[in-house]
């Protein structure tokens, strides 16, 4: 190889990392990806070794939130970072500080390239010295050193490339990225961050309300709860959304809080904008019979559901149950 | 005289590899959940959450001037039933001063710890509150329960205990709060994370 193609070579490998390294610098990452990367670098406290990113635990999913509304506030990464740290201290991080102990961490690697960016250097100031190993006796030094830098050249803009694809390959970003996918198959954090990015958009009540009955058939309350409420106060939300998020919340207020009063306060909102749901209807009887101890109000209720016609083989028999229970004087189950 | 050099670089390495594994090794078998918490010495994190069994708010400033034993429990947690009757008695002990107990759900729906509350008992004194999104346990830094943290009269984290307590052991921390001391962390046993381990 000539001298002049063996600097084209350097020129291009540099080049070619300089252009890759811009390009990925002036690349503005979403919220959802400053979420990701985020919740990437802060240690699950109570998994072993996992980011919150990837622990599936609620703890991780409740810090995921944490971050995701921290982002939203505007806060910057390490605002974010800090604050987590004056609480959990560096314990919480992935990546070890840069201090004490941990310092080694990051130093080895600067000082391993370093060692090997002087040995080149040397080789090349010598050149017409003899060679003692294998691969300087058919190689000379000359043309060792310029393949080392653009394999070095390579092997970072590959590296760096993999990053840069990993992330593009990450959660999804908006709510039209999902809105051709089955939501069973989306993970509960996906659905948080798309969630908490698009707060704003028309179509997001849909994946809200998927998100809280997920919650909600696991009995998380709480973490339903502003999902739910979300959708019960949304402007573009249906009518059939906002009578189940209302639904939803006059049930939690009473089997969560026992607060019988909201609850059918929320019912009769979900009647409000939809006088044929059963749900609504057959929930008020139970909590008026339960809560209030409103036999008859009950009563009148769950005849009213048993008469509509589209009520399900299984829904129809609870509500005769419940029924002739109240009929006959028991107590609620 | 290259190769001479040359030896002497990869002797270099190989004991820098050394030290540096050296280094790591001694971190080994290091409980990241041991180390001092940093809340210590530093204004407790406020909080303002709803009773378990509804009804107002509680907010840590409205509870300035006192002395404020905060303890994060759930149903799932085998210490946290162990140390449940000691911290009741504690609270009902120190009710004629100015010392507050707040015991506060972790990782737990509301009814579940209520559920909990009607078999194991309660303390009339003690607020027994929600945590939502798990936000106040966040931002005390908890990394497994039972984990109990004291509050002096002036709002400053002075003490915590990691794993479960005793009555003697509540009592002395509030007694050397009380004196203006700061007792710092102790860890007396094992903390649960989640319900499975």
């Amino acid at each position: 190889m000539s001298d002049r193609a063996r600097n084209i070579a350097v020129i291009v490998g540099m080049a070619a990392m300089a252009i890759t390294l811009v390009f990925l610098v002036a690349t503005n990452p979403s919220d959802v990806d400053r979420v990701q990367a985020i919740g990437e670098r802060i240690k699950c406290p109570v998994c072993q070794g996992e980011s919150i990113a990837n622990s599936p635990s609620s703890m991780a999913r409740d810090m995921m939130s944490l971050v995701s509304d921290s982002v939203a506030l505007g806060a910057s990464d390490d605002e974010i970072v800090e604050e987590l740290l004056a609480s959990y201290s560096g314990a919480v991080l992935l990546d070890p500080p840069v201090s004490g102990a941990t310092l080694a961490l990051w130093l080895a690697p600067i000082a391993a390239l370093g060692t090997g960016a002087l040995i080149i250097v040397w080789w090349r100031r010598h050149p017409g010295e003899p060679a003692e190993d294998t691969v300087r006796s058919t190689t000379s030094s000359r043309r060792l050193g310029p393949l080392l830098i653009l394999g070095f050249s390579l092997a970072v803009i590959v590296v760096v490339a993999g990053f840069f694809l990993q992330d593009r390959s990450g959660p999804a970003t908006g709510v039209a990225d999902l809105a051709g996918q089955d939501l069973e198959d989306v993970s509960e954090e996906t659905m948080e961050a798309v969630v908490a990015a698009n707060a704003d958009h028309p179509q997001v009540d849909g994946m809200r309300l998927a998100l809280a009955e997920r919650y909600y058939d696991i009995g998380d309350y709480s973490s339903a709860f502003p999902h739910y409420l979300a959708v019960a106060e949304s402007a573009n939300a249906t009518g059939a959304q906002a009578v189940t998020a209302l639904v939803r919340l006059g049930w939690m207020a009473w089997d969560g809080n026992a607060e019988t009063e909201t609850a059918i306060e929320l019912f009769d909102q979900a009647l409000a904008i939809d006088s044929a749901s059963t749900t609504a209807r057959y929930l008020k009887g139970l909590v008026l019979w339960c809560g209030a101890g409103e036999v008859d109000a009950a009563t009148g209720l769950f005849e009213e559901v048993l008469a509509a016609a589209e009520l399900s083989p299984e829904a129809r028999t609870n509500v005769e149950a419940d029924l002739a229970a109240v009929r006959d004087g028991d107590t609620c189950p | 005289m290259r190769g001479n050099a040359l030896r002497w670089v990869g002797y270099g390495v190989a004991l820098a590899a050394v030290v540096f594994a050296v280094v790591l090794a001694s971190r080994f078998g290091t409980d990241p959940s041991l180390v001092d918490s940093p809340l210590l010495g530093q204004p407790a994190p406020g909080f303002d959450l709803t009773p378990l069994e509804g009804g107002d708010p509680v907010s840590l400033d409205d509870l300035e001037g006192d002395i404020v034993v905060i303890n994060f429990f759930a149903s799932w947690c085998l210490e946290c039933r162990n140390e449940h009757q000691a911290l009741i008695s504690t609270a009902d002990a120190f009710a004629d001063e100015e010392v507050t107990f707040v015991s506060i759900s972790y990782q737990e729906s509301p009814p579940a710890s209520l559920q909990y509350l009607e078999t194991e008992g309660k303390s009339e004194v003690t607020h027994y509150l929600a945590d939502p999104g798990s936000r106040t346990a966040i931002a005390y830094g908890v990394f497994g329960i039972p984990e109990t943290f004291f509050i002096d009269d002036e709002g400053i984290v002075v003490g915590k205990i990691i794993g479960e307590s005793d009555a003697f052991t509540l009592g002395a921390t509030i007694d050397a709060i009380e004196r203006g001391e700061s007792p710092g962390q102790s860890v007396t046993g094992n903390t649960q994370q989640s319900p499975d381990g």
